[in-house]
């Protein structure tokens, strides 16, 4: 199947994913179009639209935690961010990703609350 | 001047970020792509970042002694100078 | 059109099994467990992979895929139950399984 097409359908497949989760595609049409690029190129050659911003194990429970979208696997940490760590999704009331910041899962962990971000 | 190294995927935007924050300011760094490396290189970094207590996610930047996780101009700046 | 549509006789499926079904032109996966029997959309939520070809444990169905994990009684998604798979009622009688296909689409 081509590039684009298969792009079309990981998108349309994963909004209604994120959608009950509050999340939407980030308003950075050019980042989601290389996420999806990346996921599509993933999905050839491992059998799955991996996160392209993880690293995969080879470990089947760890490696299924990381097919897109990982928002469920990763909630709290992604919540605290309104991003996912690709920065593919973010909360529906985000309009402007680039203030968003990768917090680090160790430093989500140590800050205990995410208002101090 | 400290010593820059990062893991990195070739997949991942931040990684490309973070190289081009490095370039720009002339700021000499080593780069390993995980997706790349071989298994027991893979494996080292698995450790690494583990070791730091953090999951492997990219970019894993290490600056000195100090380890930054993601794409953040403001730590790395912090770090260089510190 | 009637929502009750004959599913099967109560004695093709054993307590703790399952069964791919076509109804109404939907695919829907029937589960027997404790008795009862659920009946669930069989295209997983994720990226519709058929949940008839995974693991079923207790009420538990685990999709073939990528591992996503689905309570049968209510088609929710354990990591995140937000998102569901749709459910529909079922009935018993005369021997005879029925589902109701006016469910949540
Ligand atoms: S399609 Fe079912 S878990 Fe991915």
């Amino acid at each position: 199947m081509d590039t684009g097409k298969r792009k079309e359908q990981l998108k349309a497949m994963f909004q209604r994913v994120i959608d009950p989760l509050g999340y939407k595609y980030s308003p950075d049409t050019e980042l989601v179009d290389f996420l999806l690029e990346q996921e599509v190129m993933l999905e050839k050659e491992k059998g799955s639209p991996f996160c392209p911003c993880q690293g995969l194990t080879g470990e089947r429970e760890h490696d299924m935690q990381l097919v897109c979208p990982c928002i469920p696997f990763h909630r709290e940490h992604f919540d605290a961010m309104k991003r996912c760590w690709c920065g593919l999704f973010v909360h529906k009331d985000v309009d402007d990703p680039d203030k968003l910041l990768q917090i680090s899962r160790k430093e989500f962990e140590e800050s205990g609350k995410k208002d101090r971000f | 001047m400290k010593k820059v190294l990062m893991y990195t995927l070739s997949t991942c935007p931040w990684c490309m970020r973070a190289k081009k924050f490095f370039r720009e300011r002339d700021i000499p760094f080593e780069f390993i792509d995980y997706d790349k490396a071989d298994e027991q290189t893979q494996k080292m970094i698995r450790e690494d970042c583990e070791s730091h207590g953090e999951e492997i996610a990219f970019p894993f930047i290490k600056i000195g002694e100090d380890v930054v996780v993601g794409y953040n101009p403001r730590k790395y700046s912090e770090f260089l100078e510190s | 059109m009637l929502p009750w549509v004959f599913a099967i006789n109560e004695n093709e499926l054993a307590d703790g099994e399952k069964k791919l079904l076509l109804l109404e032109d939907k695919t829907i996966l029937l589960v027997r467990q404790e008795g009862n029997y659920y009946a669930m959309s069989n295209k997983c939520p994720h990226m519709g992979c058929p949940l008839s070809k995974g693991n079923l444990e207790g009420f538990i169905i685990k999709c073939p895929c990528h591992d996503w994990k689905f309570d049968v009684r209510s088609g929710e998604f354990l990591a995140a139950p937000e998102i569901k798979a749709p459910v529909y009622d079922t009935d018993i009688s005369e021997g005879k399984v029925f589902v109701k296909m006016d469910g949540e689409l």
